[in-house]
């Protein structure tokens, strides 16, 4: 069965709700809008596609013997991790753009590395747990009878 | 030695070991010293900060140290739970399932701990680990985020999965349910007022990276794409000559039939 495009509307809604409630919750307990989370949020994307883009070009690279190492897809995905590289310096070079609580340029991208770090191992440790329940909940019922034996 | 210098060495290296270890894994060339490269950068990592306790990065490595013990726990009892139920291979005795639901029942309860007991990862002088305060609202918030989008879907696109659907949609109002009395109570090290202000920190780093992520992918696609579009197409291979067919068909003939009976 193909699942309708309201299914994954439906799914997404689902994901996001949680995180929009309790960030609710705390606009109200607080009643402040938190200017810093633009700035971790700049930070995040620019940290997550520079690190991601290495990590598929290290791809690129192991697995490349099949198709007998092409260099084209290299220099694109090089130009375009370039390309990244040089936004994060450029932002964050801008005064009170992106830099947070730290002194410099190159403090910033090293601590934006470590946070990326530890906010990936949080995000993986929750993915393990909620996988590792729906799978726990789904082998959990007793295996159903198709048809009875006459 | 120059601060500098000594953290690239015992910190920033083994950081890079670990993903050249994980692409020797994966590529199977060098399975065996990939898990040996990759592993031994995680310990140096994790022991980074008596090695180099005077950069700020270690608290990472730090951190990672501190929830690693319960992480396992969680990992160990998720395995018996999954493991312990109706699975067609590799089924493990039926008290797995319950045993399982003790240790991920603790490996939260320490995680809770860590929070609001003596748990709460230190690093210097006293003072709580900085990253800790990032890693535990970003965890709430992404557990409670799956659990809830696992509930839905198994509910929608699974066959008379309601019951299941209820449970897990329970384990996600068990997560928000933390993350409140989060929000509300003070934690053992940093109190509520922290807790809040990283809540939207938290919110941010996790729509950033994904936004990322899919960036990254998208980016590596289009190369992709636009590489093999490129490629000349293929030249088709000339058919076979009377005496290919012949041949082939003898060979055929030689491995069909049998006797009569």
């Amino acid at each position: 069965m193909k699942p309708s495009n309201s299914s994954w509307r439906l799914l997404i809604l689902a994901a996001i709700l949680p995180i929009l409630l309790l960030i609710t919750i705390d606009l109200s307990l607080d009643n402040s809008f938190h200017p810093e989370s633009f700035k971790r949020f700049g930070n995040a994307v620019l940290t997550s596609y520079i690190v991601v883009g290495i990590i598929l070009i290290g791809n690129l690279f192991f697995y490349a013997d099949s198709r007998h190492r092409p260099s084209a897809p290299f220099v694109g995905m090089i130009f375009a991790l370039g390309m990244g590289i040089l936004l994060a310096w450029v932002l964050i070079s801008q005064d009170d753009l992106l830099l947070e609580a730290n002194s410099g340029l190159r403090s910033q991208m090293l601590s934006n590395v470590v946070h990326l770090l530890v906010s990936g191992t949080a995000m993986f440790v929750a993915s393990i747990m909620a996988i590792g329940f729906t799978f726990a909940v789904i082998t959990g019922r007793e295996r159903m009878i198709l048809f009875e034996e006459e | 030695m120059n601060p500098m210098l000594e953290a690239a060495i015992w910190f920033w290296i083994p950081l890079c070991l670990i993903p050249i270890g994980i692409w020797l894994i994966v590529s199977g060339k060098a399975s065996l010293i990939g898990k040996l490269i990759a592993l031994s950068g995680l310990v140096l990592v994790m022991l980074s900060s008596w090695t180099v306790p005077d950069s700020d990065s270690t608290a990472g490595g730090h951190l990672i140290l501190a929830i690693i013990a319960p992480s396992f726990l969680l990992a160990y009892g998720l395995h018996g739970m999954v493991f312990g139920g109706n699975v067609p291979v590799g089924r493990l005795d039926s008290s797995a399932r319950w045993s399982g639901n003790v240790a991920a029942f603790v490996a939260i309860c320490i995680f809770s701990l860590m929070h609001w007991y003596s748990f709460t990862p230190v690093w210097r002088d006293g003072t709580v680990n900085p990253y800790w305060i990032v890693f535990w609202p970003t965890f709430l918030l992404f557990s409670t985020s799956l659990c809830s989008a696992s509930a839905v879907a198994l509910a929608t696109f699974g066959d008379n999965r309601f019951a299941e659907a209820v449970k897990l949609a329970g384990l996600s109002v068990l997560m928000t349910g933390i993350a409140l009395a989060a929000m509300i109570f003070d934690g053992y090290l940093t109190t509520a007022d922290e807790f809040r202000d990283h809540l939207w920190l938290a919110a941010a780093d996790i729509f950033g990276t994904i936004v990322g992520i899919t960036l990254s992918i998208g980016v590596f696609a289009l190369v992709i794409w636009s590489y093999e579009r490129s490629l000349p197409l293929p030249e088709s291979s000339p058919p076979p000559t009377a005496e290919e067919i012949d041949y082939v068909v003898s060979l055929a003939v030689s491995n069909i039939g049998g006797e009569e009976e």
